[in-house]
This record gives structure tokens, C-alpha cells and sequence, in this order.
């Protein structure tokens, strides 16, 4: 069965959106050429919001982080072009099935999942690297273990580039998600209060306290605070070096979740 | 009580036991008479009811309320009429939204008018629909645009006399806009003017070659009416394609400007430009505020207006006359304004192939939802997005039809349209105010800062009150003359409509969406 049939098979309601506006029988629309064509109807009909590039827009989301949010399979994306997002500013486009197609093989082209197999280094022994250092006291690996205090690295190979994963070892501080900015604060009664910034509005901030404890201060419990946006992990530019980071990199970007699966398929 | 010397709002605004337009009155100050809740009982107020939309789109529509009746829209296309008492409804219309029916920024609509027995909505597939307000059922239909090229209605439509009135949105879709009026019995058109300029027509020689055939010019917001001068105010939305403006020179008229209009013709009475040549996508798609005002000595008939370009604007709305202008948020854009009102644009603020960052954003330094005036204070209210910034990028576009034709795009630091209520940014990528303002100077009076931006309108009562909403899932009330705030809910989801009140059966009562549903308050018991 090829991949195109197989989908088919699976997804019924994919298809039959697709049935009502084109030709099913024709071969997956993957070719350079159609590339080119997704890459025309992306600039008229996605890019006022998602940016010419796919990199994201003012109303909507990056389309060339690798991961996508409401699923990064075929069928997840057509159905997500065609019927939209509710409760958002994706609306569903009436196109014709190939032109969905060419969009989702632009969509592919833009991304970076392929980050591992340009890795030099060996992903086998970075795994040991990942166990040595501890990695895992802060960040799952989609294994079932590791810690939570950290970015979820599941996924990690989809979402960043070999530069990208190489600067976030040896330089935390370079790029910190705001996700992972600190509160540093202290309470009325002198106590001091630190943790995760998750959230935070005019009265109160949320915060994940280093035992994982979920907490709100009130800020008219607070004397002062202070947000702070340097990353919670150290460098580890003088512990993994050499062949030992090439190796741990290569690791890191064979972590690629639904999203090389689906590649693979 | 100087002020109320000082300050009239005009004949209208005594109905104030219902709510029965958009803005209460059709002056659109969005000031109520009652006092019932006030700064010394506001903490007491308890949550009555919650009604909550079959559909997940956020509300933006404002309720009107007839006689302890709610008539509001529902997204995507759905009036319903609900006991004011206990939220209950009584009946629902349900129209469906076809397949490549496009809006912009989400199956949003901005609720209803009222005539009579007769419940007038425009529909995402851009038909005017006159619905039994007994009944729900519909009496007449008429199609207004063609959605599959772009067009649709999500605008609250203005009821004047024996008309309704409704115009389009699709601004990014490369329609070509215009205001229309239908016999408020039979839906049939009985004036229509061009937002763009056709040939023949004065202003159409500002648009370069045959841009203006896809120019924009919507008209998604509703409009305000002066009895007296018999003229209709109406908002109009950016040129198209937005952020190419090399593919359309010229003023490009009437985007970005107030028109008045004769109420029975529609003919032109004047216009004002706020933002020729736009490059930015700043609708004038804001609420006009009629009030007259004692200006230099002289009685005038004023509109007051807070526009998305960030300047605050006080005109003369009998002839058009500029009186006064100056910036409520930070701009970048613009020098200033020239004695006709018209603004020097900074150069190398155009949209660029590498992004030109400009404040306001795409957002502008306010929008759509309702600003406020109270006669008593004397002072004009908006909810304002303060030192907030976007990228402009830009590139050629064919036009094809029903398809985004926006000629670039925008990226912000802030979430334009709606998010949850998670905040993990720095408020230096910018911050929601409601803002005072004195309209005698443009000077801010007083303002309450909050962490998030906010998409809510404003109400101000009789009793010195203000309330209004935001992002970060509140609903508050201030005093409108210090703007300390008295009371505070949180209501889980974004608030993007503007509150109203209204009575039943003696008791006040305040609505205001949050997310998909719609919550009610009155005062507690010993309230």
C-alpha cells in the first residue's frame, strides 16, 4: 500500500473532504514542482497571518518549528487547512485537494526535522552523554522518565536546529523561552519566595516552586519582585566538549516525536 | 456640576431603563443614566447568570436589552433572545456559514438592532436577515455582498428611522466597501454609498491606476446618527492590500476616515481623513462619539474619537472641522499633525521586505471595541494599547478573487486577536490602559494600567462608574473620576465586547461577555 493510499484508508474524513474538492487518484503531490506551487498558494492564502517565511505572524503560529500544535501528521494538517482551528483565527479554506497537498509539501520542505541525519556525531553515544550529566534530573526524553523542572526534549529534535541545540548546552542563557523566566520575590514578612514564572496578571503571579510545588503570591502580599529571564540551568560548555557534545547533539536531534514518525512512514 | 454646564450629550440618551442600540444611544457615548450601583455598593455585586454559546469563537458581540429581553448574536451566525432575569432562552436563529466563507479574524459577530418587532443581523455570508423578535423566525432576507469574493458582515447594524444600516468587512480580501441603507420592512436597498470612489465619483483619483477596483474600505464597526444635522457617522477600514502601499498611490479615499452622511440619500456631507496613504492596517473602524462641547467659548457639535493610528481627535461634526489632535499611546509614525489635522509621516517607516518596527501595532493604540463619554466627568474614555510595537513586512500580490490579498504581513511581540489567559512576556512588549481623557486639551487625566492588553469596550453610569474588561480574564469597575478601581471578577476567558446596563423590573443590571458566554450582575442582597 502506498503512503498516500494508507492514509486514505485510515483517515475516512480527510478523505472525503478531499473527494469534494479534487481528484484523489492522482500520486501524492511531492514534487519540487509542487512545492513551488504550495509555496504560491501559502503566500495567498496563509501568509498575511503565518509570515512569507511560515515563521509565525501577529494571529498565528510558526509552521517551521518542525511541530505542530494541532498535529504534524498529513491528515492532521489537511484536516487543520481545510476545516480550520475553532475557536481561533484558522478558519477552514475551501481549496481543491491537490492544492491542499502542495501546501502541506511546502509546509514539509520549510521544516527542520531532518536536523538528525545531518548530525556528525554518533546519536548512540550521545544517549550516554545525556545519562552522565544528568540531564534527565530536569528534562523528560519522551523515555517515560526524567524530570519536569525543564524543557520537555521529546520532541526536541523537530523544534531546533544542530546550532541551536549545540548553543542551548554550552550557553543556556543566549535563548531563555519566557516560559522559563523566574520570580524571585519577597513577602511582606521578609520571607523569600522564588519558582517558575507560569503566569501572571494585574493582582497575582503563578509560579512552580523548585520542589514542583504550584503556588500564587498575591502582589499585595509581596514587598518586591523581580522577574528573572537567565535560565535556570548552568553552562555546560567546560563539562561537554569534543566528540562528547557533537555526540550528545546528535542525540538531542534524533529526538523527534510524532513528527518523524510521520516523516518515516 | 460645572460640567454638566459644560457638557451635553444629546436628545436620546433618557431610555435608559433598556439598552437598544450597539451603544445604548445612537450618539454612541456609552453612558448610562442609572445609579443604582454605585462606588459606595459595587463591591456587593453578585453574578445573576452565566449563558455560555454552542460555539468555541469568542464573543464580541454587545447585547441590547428591550423590556427584560436580551436579543444578542452568538458566533458564527446565531441570534438568540434570553430572560434577562434568569438567562433563559426563548428562542435562537441559526444560520449556517457556508463552506469558503472567510473572515478574517474569526466567525465573529458584533450583535443586532431593533425596530419595532423586528431584529435586524448582518451574517458572516454577508445577507441582511429581519428576524420576529417574538419568534426568532425570519420576515425578510437580502444579500448585501457576495461572500465567496471576500465580503462579509459582522457589524451591529444602525437602525435610522425607517432604514437599516449595514456595510461589509473583508478588508483583507481586496473587496470594495461600501455602507448601505434597506427599508427597515422589506429589505430592499434604498441607498448605497462607495467607500471606495467608483469612476465618475469624487476621490476616486486618489487611487493610482485600477487599484481602487480592490481598495477595501469596510465598514465593521457600527456607526453613530445626529436627529438634528440628519446625518450618519460611519468608521471606514483600511486600504487594500494593506501593507503594499506602492500598488495603490494616492490619498486613497475614504479609508481611514469619518464619513457623514445624509441620513435619506446617503450622499457625502464631508469626510475626514485620519490616516491618508495608510501603510499600517489602521482601520477607522472606531466608534464615533457625538457630544457637544462649550469649545473656546463656542457651543459645538463634537465627535470625539480615539483612533487605532494612536491620535486622540476632537472634530466639528456638523462641517468636518479638525479642532484637535494629539497622541494617547506611543507613535512613531507620524510627526504630528499640520493645522488641517493631517499627519507628517516619518520617513523610513514604511513596511519593508526585512519588517520596520512601528508603534502602535497592527492592533493600533486602540480599536474596534467601544469607547465611553460621561457628561458628568466631562471626560472621554478608551481602552488603549500602550508601547506596543509591530514588525511591517512587505511584498507584491496578485489580487485573486475571495482570496487574503494583504501584500505583506505583521508580526507582534503581543497575540493580536485572542489566547488563553497565560501570560509569560515581559510587560516591555507592551502593556493595556484605560486611559481619561480630557477632550478640551487631549490631556490624560487618569489612567489604570494592567499587565495584559485588552480588547473591551467601556461603560460609564450616572453614578461616577466605569466598567471594562481585559485579557487577562477580569471584569472591573473604577471610578470614572479617579479611575481607582472598586470591584473585581474574574471571569476565566478574555473579555472583547463592550458591558451595557439596563433594568427589570426596577432593579439595575450589568452583562458583559467573557470567552463564549455571557455574564450577568446585580447587586447581592443589603446590596
Amino acid at each position: 500500500m502506498t503512503r498516500f493510499s494508507y492514509l486514505l484508508f485510515l483517515f475516512s474524513s480527510a478523505a472525503m473532504v478531499h473527494a469534494q474538492h479534487g481528484s484523489i487518484a492522482d500520486a501524492p503531490f511531492s514534487t519540487p514542482r509542487d512545492v513551488a506551487a504550495g509555496r504560491q498558494s501559502f503566500r495567498s492564502q496563509c501568509a498575511a497571518c503565518h509570515g512569507l517565511d511560515a515563521s509565525g505572524g501577529t494571529v498565528a503560529p510558526s509552521l517551521v518549528s518542525g511541530t505542530f500544535k494541532h498535529g504534524g501528521s498529513d491528515e492532521a494538517l489537511f484536516t487543520v487547512i481545510t476545516k480550520g482551528v475553532p475557536g481561533t483565527a484558522m478558519t477552514g479554506f475551501a481549496l481543491d485537494g491537490r492544492e491542499v497537498w502542495q501546501l502541506i509539501a511546502f509546509l514539509r520542505s520549510m521544516n527542520v526535522a531532518r536536523s538528525a541525519a545531518k548530525a556528525p556525531g554518533d546519536a548512540g553515544k550521545g544517549a550516554q552523554v545525556y545519562q552522565t550529566n544528568g540531564c534527565a534530573r530536569c528534562h523528560t526524553n519522551g523515555s517515560g522518565s526524567g524530570g519536569f523542572s525543564g524543557p520537555d526534549l521529546s520532541e526536541i529534535g523537530s523544534r531546533r536546529t544542530l546550532a541551536q541545540i549545540e548553543q542551548a548546552i554550552v550557553d543556556p542563557n543566549a535563548y531563555v523561552d519566557p516560559a522559563y523566566w523566574s520570580v524571585k520575590a519577597e513577602m511582606n514578612s521578609g520571607q523569600t519566595v522564588n519558582g517558575i514564572r507560569m503566569n501572571e496578571d494585574m493582582d497575582s503571579i503563578q509560579i512552580r516552586e523548585p520542589g514542583g510545588r504550584l503556588r500564587t503570591l498575591m502582589k499585595a502580599d509581596l514587598a518586591r519582585f523581580e522577574i528573572v529571564r537567565t535560565s535556570p540551568m548552568p553552562s555546560f560548555r567546560e563539562k561537554i566538549s569534543g566528540a562528547d557534545l557533537q555526540n550528545l547533539v546528535a542525540y538531542l536531534a534524533s529526538l523527534g516525536g510524532s513528527t518523524a514518525e510521520a516523516e518515516n512512514k | 456640576m460645572r460640567t454638566l454646564l459644560l457638557f451635553g450629550v444629546v436628545a436620546g440618551a433618557a431610555l435608559a431603563q433598556n439598552w437598544t442600540t450597539y451603544n445604548g444611544t445612537t450618539q454612541s457615548t456609552h453612558y448610562s443614566a442609572l445609579d443604582q450601583i454605585k462606588p459606595s455598593n459595587v463591591a456587593g455585586l453578585d453574578l445573576k447568570w452565566v449563558s455560555q454559546a454552542d460555539s468555541l469563537e469568542k464573543f464580541e458581540a454587545t447585547p441590547l436589552v428591550i423590556d427584560g429581553v436580551m436579543y444578542v448574536t452568538e458566533p458564527p451566525n446565531t441570534a438568540v433572545a434570553l430572560d434577562t432575569r434568569t438567562g433563559r432562552p426563548y428562542w435562537r436563529y441559526e444560520r449556517p456559514v457556508p463552506p469558503g466563507n472567510y473572515v478574517c479574524c474569526g466567525n465573529v459577530n458584533r450583535g443586532l438592532a431593533i425596530q419595532g418587532d423586528t431584529i435586524f443581523m448582518g451574517t458572516l455570508d454577508a445577507h441582511l436577515v429581519a428576524l420576529d423578535r417574538a419568534t426568532g423566525r425570519k420576515k425578510w432576507e437580502t444579500k448585501v455582498a457576495d461572500y465567496t469574493h471576500g465580503y462579509s458582515i459582522t457589524v451591529a447594524p444602525l437602525v435610522v428611522k425607517d432604514k437599516v444600516i449595514v456595510g461589509p468587512a473583508g478588508g483583507e480580501r481586496g473587496i470594495s466597501g461600501f455602507l448601505a441603507a434597506y427599508d427597515t420592512n422589506t429589505g430592499k436597498e434604498v441607498w448605497k454609498f462607495h467607500t471606495i470612489p467608483q469612476p465618475g465619483e469624487p476621490g476616486h483619483e486618489t487611487w493610482s491606476g485600477d487599484s481602487w477596483k480592490t481598495g477595501g474600505g469596510s465598514t465593521w464597526v457600527t456607526g453613530s446618527y445626529d436627529p438634528e444635522l440628519n446625518l450618519v457617522y460611519w468608521g471606514i477600514g483600511n486600504p487594500g492590500p494593506d501593507w503594499n502601499p506602492t500598488a495603490r498611490l494616492g490619498d486613497n479615499l475614504y479609508t481611514d476616515s469619518v464619513v457623514a452622511l445624509d441620513a435619506d440619500t446617503g450622499k457625502l456631507k464631508w469626510h475626514y481623513q485620519f490616516t491618508p496613504h495608510d501603510e499600517w492596517d489602521f482601520d477607522s473602524v472606531q466608534v464615533p462619539v457625538l457630544v457637544d462641547l462649550n469649545w473656546r467659548g463656542k457651543q459645538r457639535k463634537a465627535m470625539l474619537w480615539g483612533n487605532r493610528n494612536g491620535f486622540f481627535y476632537v472634530l466639528d461634526r456638523t462641517s468636518g472641522e479638525f479642532l484637535l489632535g494629539k497622541p494617547f499611546v506611543r507613535q512613531t509614525w507620524s510627526k504630528g499633525l499640520d493645522d488641517s489635522g493631517k499627519p507628517m509621516k516619518i520617513s523610513g517607516t514604511s513596511p519593508s521586505i526585512s519588517g520596520t518596527d512601528v508603534y502602535p501595532g497592527v492592533q493600533g493604540g486602540t480599536n474596534w471595541y467601544s469607547p465611553s463619554f460621561s457628561p458628568r466627568t466631562g471626560l472621554f474614555y478608551l481602552t488603549a494599547w500602550e508601547n506596543y510595537h509591530t514588525s511591517y513586512y512587505t511584498w507584491e500580490q496578485e489580487y485573486e478573487p475571495g482570496k487574503s490579498f494583504t501584500g505583506g504581513s505583521a508580526r507582534s511581540p503581543i497575540p493580536s486577536i485572542r489566547r488563553e489567559p497565560i501570560i509569560t512576556w515581559g510587560p516591555e512588549w507592551g502593556y493595556g490602559v484605560i486611559r481619561a481623557i480630557n477632550p478640551m486639551n487631549g490631556e490624560k487625566v487618569w489612567e489604570y494600567k494592567m499587565l495584559d492588553v485588552s480588547d473591551a469596550g467601556i461603560l460609564t453610569t450616572a453614578s461616577d462608574l466605569l466598567f471594562s474588561g481585559n485579557r487577562e480574564g477580569y471584569f472591573f469597575a473604577l471610578d470614572a473620576k479617579t479611575g481607582k478601581e472598586l470591584w473585581k471578577r474574574y471571569l476565566g476567558m478574555q473579555v472583547a465586547d463592550s458591558p451595557i446596563t439596563y433594568t427589570v423590573d426596577g432593579i439595575q443590571y450589568i452583562s458583559v461577555a467573557a470567552g463564549h458566554a455571557i455574564f450577568t450582575f446585580a447587586l447581592g442582597h443589603g446590596g
